[in-house]
C-alpha cells in the first residue's frame, strides 16, 4: 500500500478534529477507501512500521517511500523554528526535504495553505503557509515548487477544512485525478472551492430582498449588518453542510468569515459588522459591480414583502404572512 | 546507584508535542521535567485589536475545545461591559459545552489511552477492542460520534470554530422540533454508551457511589465485559491505581453554570480542605519558561508573554500558573473532588489521585454529563429569546472563568479606547503541565511522575499512563 505521511506543524489540531468528524462515510470507511497507509499522524500512525519518529527519519532518508505528504499547520520563516519529530531537524527543513521526494504535497487548513490565524496581525512568529504567505505565492517551499507529479502544493484551506474536502482531495490525488486545471489560482481544488458559501444558504430569500437581521438569533440575512462574508467565501459549506450534515456558519446564526480565503482572518475585519460607505457595504458580493449592486438592492428593498420584513428581525418561528383559510391549518409551518 | 536520564519527545497519541525528561535511579523516577516545545504567539496577536476579534482568534487556540475558549472570551467581555445573557443562552451554551466535553473525554479514551492498553503484551481482549484502526470498540466509538455531532450542529452550526457563543447569548434559536430531534440523537448515542462503554443503563452506573459499589458492579458479566469494565480490570492488573499520585491541590471555577447562579459542579479550591476559589490568588511565573522573567508571579490582568528563547535555564514554552503560590491540578478529577462526588471521593480515599482515579473521574463525568444533557434540552424554551444585544467593550477589564473539558480555563482582557491592551489565557493543561516556579517547585505532572516504576527504560509504560491520565493538550498550553 502507498504511504501517506501527515505532519503536524504549528497548529491547533483543528484539521485533525475536523477529520474525526467525517460522516457519510464515517472516518474509518473514508480512510480505508483511500487505500493508503497513514504515517506520522498523532492518532492514525500505523505503529507496525515503528514509532512515528523512526518512520519519519526513514522517510527523509528515502528508505520508506512517501506518495502523499500532508501538512497541518504553519511553519515559521524567521525566528526559532518549531522542533520536528526527527531530532535535530528543524520543522521547515524536514518539510522541505520530504517535499522534494513525494508525488504530491497537500496543505490541509488555512494555516498550512496561507498562514491563516498563525500569520495574523503583526505575525509575531513570521508564520507562513507552504507555498503562499497570505495571497502572495512563495511560502517556504517557493513559488516554483512542484512535487514529482508536477503539481504545486494542493491547498485544502478552511479553518478548519471540511473532512470531505480533506479526504476527497487525498483520494483524487492518490487516484491520479488531479491536473493543474483542476486547481484554482490559489491551488485549491475547484471541486470544493468553485462555489460560494452563500449558495444554498437558507437566508437567501432574505438576501434577495435585502431583509436583514439587526442582531444575532434573528432570521434575516447577515450580510448587510452583521458582517457575513458568505458572498465572498469560496466553499460549498451550505450545500455540503457540517456536523452530520446539520449545520453551517450561517445556519448556526453567525456570519461566514471567509475562512477558506488566503486573506483570512485579517482581510475580513470587522468580523461581526459590515463596513459601509454611504450605506453601501465596502466589500460587495464576488464579481458584482457596485452600480448594479446599488440599483438592484435599492429596488429589491422596495419590493420586499411584509413577510420577510417581519421575519428578518424576529427569532421566533416564521410568520407565513398568509391569511389563514380556516381552523388551525397553516398556523405553524415549521414543526 | 547511577542516575539514568531519559527523554521522551514527542509523545504520540496526544494533542500537540510534549517532551518529558526523567531521571531514573534504582528503577524509579526521581526527577522529571515537562516541556511544551511550540510557541505560537496568540496573546501578542491580540494586542491592539478590536475586543470582539478575540472571539474569532481565541476559539482557534485549540481544535478540540474552541467553544469553551469562546465562552471564556464572551464571559470576560460580559464582565467588562456588565452585559447579561438570557436564560435560554445558558441552557444552549451548556448543551454545546457538555457535548464538547463528552467528545473530548471519549476521544481521549479511545484515541489516546485505550490504544496504549491495546499494546499490553498477551492481552488479546484489549487488542481486539482497542487497537486502531480495526479494534471493534475503537471503530464503533468513531462511528457513533456522529449522533452527538448532529445535536451540536443544531446549536452551534459548525465545529471546530463555531461562533455561536457571543457575549449577548447564543446565535441560533432552537425550536421545538429541533429539541425533539436532539433528544432522538442523544438517545441513540446514550444507547451506544450503555451497550459498549458501560454495559448497563446510565442510571445504574450513576448509582455506583463508592469503591465497594464499583467492586459489586464489576461482578456482573455485562459490566466487566464493557470497555470501562476492561479498563478497570487492566488498571488493577497493571498498577494504574498505584502510580501518578502527588500532594494534590485541586482548582475549579465550577462547571456548566445555570441562569440562577448555580452550576452543575461547584467552584472551589481543595488541598485536603475545601475552600472558596479566590481568583486574585492566581498568578503566573516564568522562572523556567522561555519568557522574560519577573521577580514575582504576575496576576493575569498584568501578565506578560514576551518570548526569550535565549534563556538557557528555561525548558518550556508553558508558564507556571500558581494558586496562592502553589501548583494546582485541573480537570474532571479536580471538578468532581471539589463538587463532592461520592464515587470519586471514595476512590480518592482508596487509591489517591492516581492515574486510575484521574481516568475514572473523566469517564464518570462523561456519564453525569450525558444524563444532564437531556434535562438541559428540556429546559430550553422555544419562543423565548436566546440573545440580547450588548454594548461594545470600550474601556475596562474583565475576566472569564469557564470549565473546559480538561479543567479550569481563564481569559483576562484589558481594553482601552476600544482596543485590546492586554489579553492573557491560562489553560487547564497550563496548570497541569506547568514547569518549575521561582521556588523550584515542580508542576502537577512533574510531581506525579516522581516515584513511577521504570523497570525497562526502553518501554516506560508507567510514564505514558501517568502523562495520559492528565489528558494533556499541548496546543492550549503553549501560548
Amino acid at each position: 500500500m502507498a504511504n501517506l505521511l501527515w505532519i503536524q506543524a504549528a497548529c491547533c489540531g483543528g484539521e485533525t478534529a475536523s477529520l474525526l468528524n467525517s460522516d457519510h462515510p464515517h472516518l474509518q470507511a473514508a480512510l480505508s477507501s483511500l487505500g493508503m497507509t497513514f504515517l506520522g499522524h498523532s492518532y492514525f500512525h500505523d505503529h507496525a512500521l515503528g514509532s512515528p519518529e523512526r518512520v519519519m527519519e526513514q522517510c527523509v532518508a528515502g528508505r520508506i517511500p512517501v506518495e502523499l505528504l500532508v501538512v497541518e499547520g504553519a511553519a515559521y520563516l524567521r525566528g526559532r523554528q518549531p522542533e520536528s519529530r526527527v531530532p535535530g531537524v528543524p520543522l521547515i527543513e524536514l518539510i522541505q526535504a520530504l517535499a522534494r521526494a513525494v508525488d504530491s504535497t497537500v496543505a490541509v487548513g488555512t494555516c498550512a495553505s496561507f498562514g491563516g490565524i498563525m500569520a495574523c496581525g503583526r505575525n509575531p512568529m513570521g508564520a507562513s503557509g507552504l507555498q503562499f504567505c497570505r495571497d502572495q505565492a512563495g511560502g517556504f517551499l517557493g513559488a516554483d515548487y512542484r512535487s514529482r507529479s508536477g503539481l504545486p502544493v494542493v491547498n485544502v484551506s478552511g479553518c478548519p477544512a471540511h473532512a470531505d474536502w480533506i479526504v476527497g482531495t487525498l483520494w483524487a490525488l492518490h487516484s491520479g485525478r488531479v491536473h493543474e486545471e483542476d486547481l484554482d489560482p490559489y491551488n485549491r481544488p475547484r471541486a470544493f472551492y468553485g462555489k460560494l458559501a452563500h449558495h444554498a444558504c437558507p437566508r437567501n430569500e432574505y438576501y434577495e430582498f435585502k431583509a436583514s437581521a439587526a442582531a444575532y438569533s434573528q432570521q434575516g440575512c447577515l450580510f448587510e449588518n452583521l458582517g457575513c462574508k458568505g458572498t465572498l467565501c469560496e466553499s460549498d459549506c451550505n450545500e455540503r453542510l457540517w456536523l452530520a450534515r446539520t449545520g453551517s456558519c450561517t445556519r448556526g446564526g453567525f456570519p461566514c468569515l471567509s475562512c477558506t480565503s488566503p486573506l483570512f482572518p485579517d482581510g475580513f475585519v470587522p468580523f461581526f459588522e459590515t463596513a459601509k460607505i454611504g450605506g453601501i457595504p465596502t466589500s460587495l458580493p464576488l464579481d458584482v459591480p457596485k452600480a448594479w449592486y446599488v440599483g438592484i438592492s435599492g429596488l429589491s428593498k422596495l419590493a420586499c414583502p411584509e413577510r420577510l420584513r417581519h421575519n428578518a428581525v424576529s427569532f421566533k418561528q416564521s410568520w407565513t404572512g398568509r391569511k389563514e383559510p380556516s381552523g388551525d391549518a397553516g398556523k405553524d409551518n415549521r414543526v | 546507584m547511577p542516575v539514568k536520564t531519559i527523554e521522551f519527545s514527542p509523545f504520540t497519541r496526544l494533542e500537540g508535542d510534549l517532551r518529558v525528561t526523567v531521571e531514573i535511579e534504582d528503577g524509579h523516577v526521581t526527577r522529571s521535567f515537562a516541556s511544551g516545545t511550540l510557541f505560537r504567539g496568540f496573546e501578542s496577536m491580540l494586542k491592539g485589536r478590536d475586543p470582539l476579534d478575540a472571539l474569532v482568534i481565541t476559539c482557534r487556540v485549540c481544535g478540540q475545545c474552541g467553544l469553551t475558549h469562546s465562552a471564556a472570551s464572551a464571559s470576560a467581555m460580559r464582565a467588562l461591559t456588565g452585559a447579561s445573557m438570557p436564560p435560554n443562552a445558558f441552557r444552549a451554551s451548556n448543551v454545546m459545552l457538555a457535548i464538547e466535553a463528552i467528545i473530548s473525554h471519549l476521544t481521549h479514551f479511545y484515541l489516546s489511552l485505550a490504544p496504549e492498553l491495546s499494546e499490553i503484551p498477551g492481552d488479546s481482549e484489549a487488542r481486539q477492542r482497542f487497537r486502531p484502526p480495526a479494534g471493534r470498540s475503537f471503530a464503533r466509538a468513531l462511528r457513533e460520534r456522529e449522533e452527538l455531532l448532529g445535536v451540536l450542529g443544531l446549536f452551534a452550526g459548525k465545529w471546530p470554530n463555531s461562533l455561536a457563543i457571543q457575549p449577548g447569548g447564543t446565535t441560533r434559536p432552537v425550536d421545538a422540533s429541533e429539541i425533539r430531534r436532539s433528544h432522538g440523537l442523544l438517545g441513540e448515542y446514550v444507547s451506544f454508551v450503555e451497550q459498549q462503554v458501560i454495559g448497563c443503563r446510565l442510571e445504574e452506573w450513576l448509582a455506583v457511589r463508592s469503591a465497594a459499589d464499583l467492586e459489586a458492579w464489576m461482578e456482573v458479566d455485562s459490566h466487566r465485559m464493557s470497555d470501562v469494565g476492561v479498563f478497570v480490570r487492566l488498571s488493577r492488573a497493571h498498577g494504574l491505581d498505584g502510580i501518578g499520585t502527588w500532594q494534590a491541590r485541586f482548582i475549579s471555577s465550577g462547571g456548566w453554570p445555570d441562569c440562577e447562579g448555580g452550576a452543575l459542579t461547584a467552584p472551589g479550591f481543595y488541598d485536603g480542605n475545601p475552600a472558596e476559589l479566590d481568583q486574585a490568588q492566581i498568578s503566573e511565573q516564568t522562572a523556567w519558561s522561555w519568557y522574560e522573567q519577573k521577580e514575582a508571579g504576575l496576576h493575569p490582568f498584568d501578565g506578560e508573554t514576551i518570548p526569550a528563547p535565549e534563556r538557557a535555564e528555561a525548558y518550556s514554552w508553558a508558564k507556571a500558573p500558581r494558586y496562592a503560590g502553589q501548583p494546582a491540578e485541573a480537570g474532571p478529577l479536580a471538578r468532581l473532588v471539589i463538587d463532592g462526588d461520592r464515587l470519586v471521593a471514595d476512590l480518592m480515599l482508596k487509591h489517591g489521585p492516581s492515574a486510575f482515579v484521574r481516568e475514572m473521574a473523566r469517564l464518570h463525568e462523561t456519564m453525569r454529563l450525558l444524563k444532564r444533557l437531556g434535562a438541559w434540552l428540556d429546559e430550553v424554551e422555544p419562543g423565548e429569546p436566546f440573545f440580547t444585544a450588548s454594548p461594545r467593550p470600550m474601556q475596562g477589564s474583565g475576566m472569564g472563568l469557564v470549565e473546559a473539558p480538561r479543567g479550569i480555563l481563564g481569559h483576562w482582557i484589558r481594553v482601552a479606547d476600544g482596543k485590546i491592551q492586554n489579553y492573557q489565557i491560562i489553560t487547564p493543561t497550563g496548570w497541569n503541565l506547568s514547569p518549575r516556579d521561582s521556588g523550584n517547585r515542580s508542576g502537577p505532572l512533574e510531581e506525579a511522575l516522581v516515584g513511577a516504576p521504570i523497570p525497562d527504560a526502553e518501554r516506560p509504560v508507567a510514564l505514558s499512563y501517568i502523562v495520559k491520565s492528565f489528558d494533556p493538550c499541548l496546543y492550549c498550553t503553549v501560548h
